[in-house]
């Protein structure tokens, strides 16, 4: 039974994540909706890729709580990862398994029954029909990535999370996967999605946290973001010819230094 | 919308079916482990005679337990962690063990190929023919040794993390126990060695091997012997798992 608390069907709150003495993750409290692109915004090592690995369940909190679905991740972690779905940024399988074989894999480890005929379906729907009997591997960049979400489908997780889904795709692949997260968000599914790109934010995001040094230093829409922003003197400084955008605001936030 | 929730036993069988398919398209990896102990069998025709079937036979098998332990699993868990296939699997609603339990299965049944092969292959070469209680307790034999052996393998892959550093040193560890355990126990490399590589986890494994082959001399010794492997294996199964680490990162 999926509850929705509150109308959320992700809440974190207070997180915490250490790595060895240094924290990653102060005290980040953030929701997300069904029917919501909520996205994590932050510069190299702000803390994105931590907290969404705490999510999943990849790593242990130092404190702080993630409820998916209302079912608490430390507490019930199985049934946790059940409503979820996964995309990781560099998600690999077994190079030997063909595509097809893959999705039986993650179909029964998620307790989806898939006969040949709904396996070709998803294939046809992705349109990857001759991809099927191809390994995993001989793929390109856009067709695994297509591949990776309708793997983190297979069982119609209410809450899907993608980490950077975009990165390495040319300018079609990623339309298509901001077209295909669109179609998700309209069946009701929650969206969480890390990602560097601004245009990416601003293209398909309802709404944004923008996260720097481990803390969550911003959270709207970022059309209010912008509005909110546009007159402080770190954004306009940060501006290109007179217009503020998003990628202003998120330099004049985060500062302008190189990230390593 | 609602989310499912796959059965334990649900989940490892689809696991299974993965991992031994894995398996079956690298049979050319699956020949090269078997193909060590089958050349041992034939160069070692003529010392069958000198030092007996189950000594010939026990060592073949050994070197075999090695390969799988050491080459097959060892490195095959550390590409794949490099990968990140094991990430992707730790994101589904299944418990960690079922993973790792799933690829142990597949090492079990390379365990069953490698002693039918090495019987197969000592009847038909060697002409070694050793009583059926010697047939079933030396394939029990070789799952105490196999477990040894994965047992080192997972404490390799525990400690290190880089998999070019793990396929070198399962490499070198591989030779290594080859060397010193199979040359040391015919003596070659002097008293001293042949008495450790006797106590070591290949010359255990290799007693109790040849001791289960041929139970009518099984004696206290052999039950020490087996005590000390069944140690052996505990020992590293356990820093292995303790020091693992699903990511290389």
């Amino acid at each position: 039974m999926i509850k929705e608390s509150n109308g959320y069907i992700l809440e974190v709150k207070n997180l915490n994540v250490f790595y060895g003495n240094f924290q990653a993750v102060k005290e980040v409290s953030f929701s997300v909706k069904g029917g919501e692109i909520f996205g994590l915004l932050g510069p190299n090592g702000a803390g994105k890729t931590s907290s969404l690995s705490s999510v999943e369940g990849l790593l242990k909190p130092q404190s702080g709580s993630i409820t998916v679905a209302g079912i608490d991740t430390t507490q019930d972690p199985l049934h946790a990862r059940a409503n979820m779905g996964v995309q990781l940024q560099s998600t690999n399988f077994q190079p030997e398994l063909r595509v097809e074989e893959i999705i039986r894999l993650y179909g029964g480890v998620h307790g989806v029954k898939l006969s040949k005929d709904d396996i070709a379906k998803i294939l046809n729907d992705i349109k990857l029909s001759d991809a099927g009997k191809k390994p995993f591997g001989q793929l390109s960049g856009g067709q695994q990535q297509r591949v990776s979400l309708v793997i983190a489908l297979l069982h119609q997780p209410p809450l899907v999370l993608l980490d950077e889904p975009t990165t390495g795709l040319d300018p079609q692949s990623r339309r298509q996967l901001w077209e295909r997260m669109e179609g998700l968000r309209e069946k009701g599914h929650g969206i969480l999605l890390t990602t560097h790109s601004m245009e990416e934010a601003e293209a398909v995001c309802d709404r944004i946290a923008i996260i720097d040094h481990g803390r969550i230093i911003a959270t709207d829409t970022p059309a209010a973001l912008v509005e909110k922003h546009r007159h402080d003197e770190p954004v306009v400084r940060a501006s290109r010819k007179g217009r503020i955008t998003l990628e202003d605001v998120f330099i004049g936030l985060t500062g302008s230094d190189i990230r390593e | 919308m609602q989310a499912t929730l796959a059965s334990t036993a649900d989940g490892l069988r689809s696991l299974m079916r993965a991992d031994f398919t894995t398996q079956w398209r690298n049979r050319k990896s699956v020949i090269l482990v078997l193909i060590v102990p089958v050349i041992i069998l034939i160069s070692w025709k003529g010392l069958v005679d000198k030092f007996g079937a189950v000594f010939v036979l026990s060592n073949c098998i050994t070197v075999g337990l090695n390969a799988i332990g050491l080459m097959g699993y060892t490195i095959a868990i550390a590409r794949d962690r490099d990968r990140g296939i094991f990430q992707r699997l730790r994101v589904s609603p299944i418990p960690s063990w079922t993973i790792m339990m799933s690829r142990i299965s597949v090492q079990l049944l390379m365990i069953l190929l490698l002693t039918v092969c090495v019987y197969f292959f000592g009847y038909n070469i060697d002409k070694i023919s050793i009583s059926p209680a010697g047939y079933v307790l030396g394939f029990l034999a070789a799952l105490v040794g196999g477990a040894v052996y994965l047992g080192l393998g997972q404490m390799i892959v525990g400690l290190i993390k880089n998999a070019e550093t793990v396929n070198s040193t399962t490499r070198l560890v591989y030779f290594a126990f080859i060397m010193v355990g199979m040359f040391g126990e015919l003596g070659v490399l002097g008293k001293q060695i042949s008495e450790i590589s006797k106590w070591s986890p290949y010359g255990a494994v290799r007693r109790i091997l040849s001791d289960a082959m041929d139970p009518i001399h099984w004696n206290q010794e052999s039950t020490m012997t087996l005590f000390v492997t069944i140690g052996y294996a505990v020992l590293f199964t356990v820093l292995g798992i303790k020091w693992f680490r699903w990511n290389s990162k």
